[in-house]
């Protein structure tokens, strides 16, 4: 026990030879200990300080609860509890990551391994393609919490913006979590194209260099800021495919391949033949392509499908057979930035959209060929088409309007023509109530002449109904001579015979 | 007569100081838990992602999972990669820098100088990418050791955005990273595309939309000057190389000396542009061996004792010990050429690719970083 003594301590000794019998050194003087004639309080301290103690513990509760509820998951409360109840989650940041490569190769079977897929679309001036893509992408049967998706919208005059992230957060907000889809970005960046990003300019021989530099730089933006240590697969796509196979991933992913791209033809109208190949960028390196890239100055882009460069290579598309087997495979040294799926180790280990000539190519066809230099394997399956959406071409939109004009002419010529049915039968409608009238009036006419003659004699009248009647008999001989003669004749030229 | 002691005094003890005592407790506590925990300031809160799938570049908040609570799907992400701005003036503008490291040994003092430097942490982010060998797994528990000391328990300006560890996914060419083994020339081009895969690796997935200077710091650069990042960017170029030196003990003066160590940063020559013409598709050019005598101008003899730090020389190519990059320059596709790329690999054909697209390298032959010495 402390020798520390209470004011209520009745077992103090009086005198003690050691002192300090109440925690003070005594003097060496003797002193009547002060505890003795202490009047007692009113209430004795201890009582007291425990009350004050109850009183503090309650002021602090509700000062306590009353943080709580002004500043909800504030650390004073966590303070206050030494920390041994958890701590306000939401303010738990982590700073550090750590992810291990070699557990994002990408396999044959992702949907089963959980690997996660980029899905990268460039975005242009795309609004009025944006429904359709929606429903593509609604319709994909990879799990959709593994795909994680990254739009770049460049140099946009429409609503391509709005309409994109108001799609995307209905889609997030859906009650099936089935439906949500991983990280989203949508990035934005303006490159200042000048290049116009209608048909004809956007496939016109001149423009298509600097066009496909300016597009290359879009696709490396999107990429270097989407791609994260996470994923397994890099999926390109464009908006406008208008179809395309709702497995299209597992399709392409089950190839194994680091590069693989489908057949990519489109519809066309009845009268331009109702299909055609449309990338043209997919295909094999030809002798006569490498001798030609050969004679190109280092800056010089050949670009596919143009008759200024034919390099007579043979291309995916013009090798579809559509009841071909659609996992055939084919070797391909260009690739076309239709539908791409890659692994991303290609774009990790550095494989990108060169906006610069990499061996006389640029983009997409430039990505097959640096893919192809680091030794991965880059493959094209001619049976499995996917189609791009039509849109016609100022020619075809000239060709069009010409129809069009003509169906119109042929329609006015038809009218004018059912004009002048109507016109004629009207006039003939009144030529024939003429007649009927004169008619009418003539056996009027007639009659009151025949009232006349019966009353003066019917002898001529007899005379020239008989007149008539012979002349009926002459035809009727007349008529069935005729083709016995022609026998007769016959008959002789035989005998000359 | 003696003034009644002790007890007394604790009788008439106020309630009002009972109080205060009870307060003041409550501070201490406060101020003891308070730094030990990790609480981040309001600035470095508003950077942090809601969700774990978010560029590395940001931190993220931790999701509860003890909760019975669903996860929030993950948020529909804007960035404007047109407010970005990568100018002289980093600090002031608040630009986002990237430190990448391939590492392969950790080195303490590489660590302290990094925690030296003076632009503010919370605007830097650190990436490292590591060779899954025997190597690599001790360099990991290293280095994990040391971030978990800066982050968790260090002081809050010390701690850095966030901080990105990644082990490469392909083994590497040599199992030594002995000194001399590494320089042999045969072995260079192997090891040099291994290096750029790994460079690439950690350059493309954690780049992300917000960084705007990406700063290549090897893991064997133990020395610079604390201002490195300001006074790199004050130049404002694409690509800036410093002078990368190497102190050693001199035995002839029986001093402490300094020797040149990185001559990948050079001038062409009109020698070295015909020896590439002769050669094989597949070859490849390499500075600072003897049997390849290409006379480039070479920065690192440069070096003019008391000139002035800020002079600027074009290169054409650059070493990688020590290197600032605008984001740009990399989002353009600008990387680390596997394969011989004009007959240059690595970082020359990185200085050659981002050439072909139009950004110039320029070196610092008088601001020096000290390279470690084996």
């Amino acid at each position: 026990m402390l020798p520390f003594a209470s004011s209520g301590s009745k077992v103090t000794p009086r005198h003690h030879v050691s002192g300090y019998s109440n925690g003070y050194p005594r003097g060496s003087t003797f002193e009547i200990s002060p505890h003795r004639f202490q009047p007692r309080g009113a209430t004795p301290a201890l009582r007291r300080r425990r009350r004050l103690f109850v009183r503090l513990a309650i002021v602090i509760a509700i000062c306590g609860l009353f943080a709580l509820f002004v500043w909800p998951g504030s650390s004073i409360f966590s303070v206050l509890s030494l920390g041994l109840l958890s701590r306000g989650e939401d303010f738990q940041l982590e700073t550090v990551r750590y992810y291990d490569l070699s557990n994002v190769q990408g396999t044959a079977r992702g949907w089963e391994r959980e690997e996660r897929i980029l899905l990268c679309v460039p975005l242009r001036d795309a609004e009025p393609h944006l429904p359709m893509f929606f429903s593509h992408l609604r319709n994909f049967t990879y799990p959709h919490h593994l795909i994680d998706l990254a739009f770049l919208v460049s140099d946009s005059k429409d609503r391509t913006l709005e309409v994109l992230s108001n799609n995307l957060e209905s889609i997030q907000a859906e009650e099936d979590e089935m439906k949500h889809f991983g990280e989203i970005s949508i990035i934005e960046k303006d490159f200042g194209q000048k290049v116009n990003q209608d048909v004809e300019s956007r496939h016109g021989f001149a423009a298509q260099a600097s066009r496909r530099k300016l597009m290359a730089q879009a696709r490396n933006w999107l990429l270097s800021a989407a791609l994260r240590p996470y994923h397994s697969w890099v999926y390109w796509r464009d908006v406008d495919v208008e179809t395309a196979p709702f497995t299209i991933l597992e399709d392409l992913m089950r190839h194994n391949k680091d590069v693989i791209v489908p057949n990519v033809w489109r519809p066309l109208p009845d009268w331009l033949g109702g299909e055609q190949p449309y990338d043209l960028n997919s295909w094999q390196e030809s002798e006569t392509a490498l001798a030609l890239a050969d004679t190109l100055d280092e800056d010089a882009v050949i670009v596919e499908g143009y008759a200024e460069y034919a390099t007579w290579r043979p291309h995916l598309a013009y090798l579809r057979d559509p009841y071909g087997d659609p996992d055939m495979e084919m070797e391909i040294d260009g690739v076309g930035g239709v539908s791409i799926l890659a692994k991303a180790k290609v774009f990790r280990y550095g494989v990108h959209f060169p906006a610069f000539s990499f061996e006389k190519h640029a983009e997409t066809e430039g990505f097959g060929k640096m893919a192809r230099r680091m030794d991965f394997s880059v493959v094209g399956l001619p049976h499995y088409t996917i189609w791009h959406l039509y849109e016609p071409s100022v020619d075809d939109i000239k060709h069009m309007e010409e129809m069009e004009r003509e169906k119109q002419a042929k329609e006015a010529e038809e009218r004018e023509q059912a004009e002048k049915v109507k016109k004629m039968k009207e006039t003939f409608g009144d030529a024939n109530g003429q007649w009927e009238k004169d008619k009418t009036e003539m056996q009027n006419i007639a009659q009151q002449e025949k009232k006349k003659d019966s009353s003066e004699g019917s002898t001529k009248d007899k005379q020239e109904k008989l007149i008539i009647a012979e002349a009926a008999a002459s035809v009727e001989k007349e008529k069935s001579k005729g083709p016995a003669k022609a026998v007769v004749k016959e008959e002789k030229e035989d005998r000359k015979v | 007569m003696a003034r009644p002691l002790g007890p007394v005094r604790l009788k008439k003890t106020n309630p009002l100081t009972l109080l205060l005592g009870a307060v003041l407790c409550i501070f201490i506590i406060y101020f003891l838990l308070g730094p030990s925990a990790p609480d981040f300031s309001p600035s470095r809160k508003a950077a942090a992602a809601s969700h774990p799938l978010s560029p590395p570049t940001s931190p993220f908040r931790k999701q509860s999972t003890s909760s019975g609570v669903k996860p929030k799907p993950p948020p529909v992400t804007h960035y404007n990669l047109n407010n970005v701005t990568i100018t002289a003036n980093p600090v002031e503008n608040r630009e986002n820098v990237l430190v990448l490291t391939p590492m392969a040994r950790f080195y303490q003092e590489y660590w302290d100088n990094l925690l030296k430097l003076t632009y503010p942490h919370e605007l830097i982010t650190l990436g490292f990418i590591l060779p899954k060998n025997k190597e690599g797994n001790a360099a990991t528990t290293e280095l994990q050791k040391q971030i978990a000391k800066t982050q968790k328990h260090g002081p809050e300006k010390d701690r850095f955005k966030s901080i990105i560890i990644l082990r490469q996914d392909f083994d590497p060419p040599l199992p030594s990273q002995e000194e001399s083994e590494r320089h042999k020339m045969q072995n260079q081009k192997a090891r040099r595309a291994a290096m750029s895969k790994a460079r690439n690796s950690l350059l493309f997935t954690t780049l992300g939309p917000a960084t705007s200077w990406v700063l290549w710091l090897d893991a064997d650069i133990i020395e610079t000057p604390p201002t490195l990042i300001q006074d790199l960017a004050k130049h404002d170029k694409p690509l800036v190389a410093p002078n990368c030196y190497q102190r050693y003990y001199n035995a002839e003066k029986k001093a402490m000396d300094e020797r040149p160590y990185d001559f990948n940063n050079w001038q062409d020559s009109p020698t070295a542009l015909e020896l590439a013409g002769k050669m094989g598709p597949d070859d490849i050019l390499l500075e600072g061996y003897a049997d390849m005598a290409t006379y480039r101008a070479l920065m690192a003899y440069m070096y003019e004792e008391g000139a002035d730090d800020h002079l600027e020389v074009p290169l054409d190519g650059v070493g990688g010990t020590a290197l600032l990059v605008k984001a740009d320059v990399h989002r353009d596709g600008a990387m680390f050429p596997a394969f011989p790329f004009y007959h240059l690999i690595e970082t020359e054909g990185f200085a050659k690719m981002a050439k072909r697209l139009g950004w110039q390298a320029t070196g610092l032959p008088n601001y020096k970083v000290y390279h470690f010495n084996e």
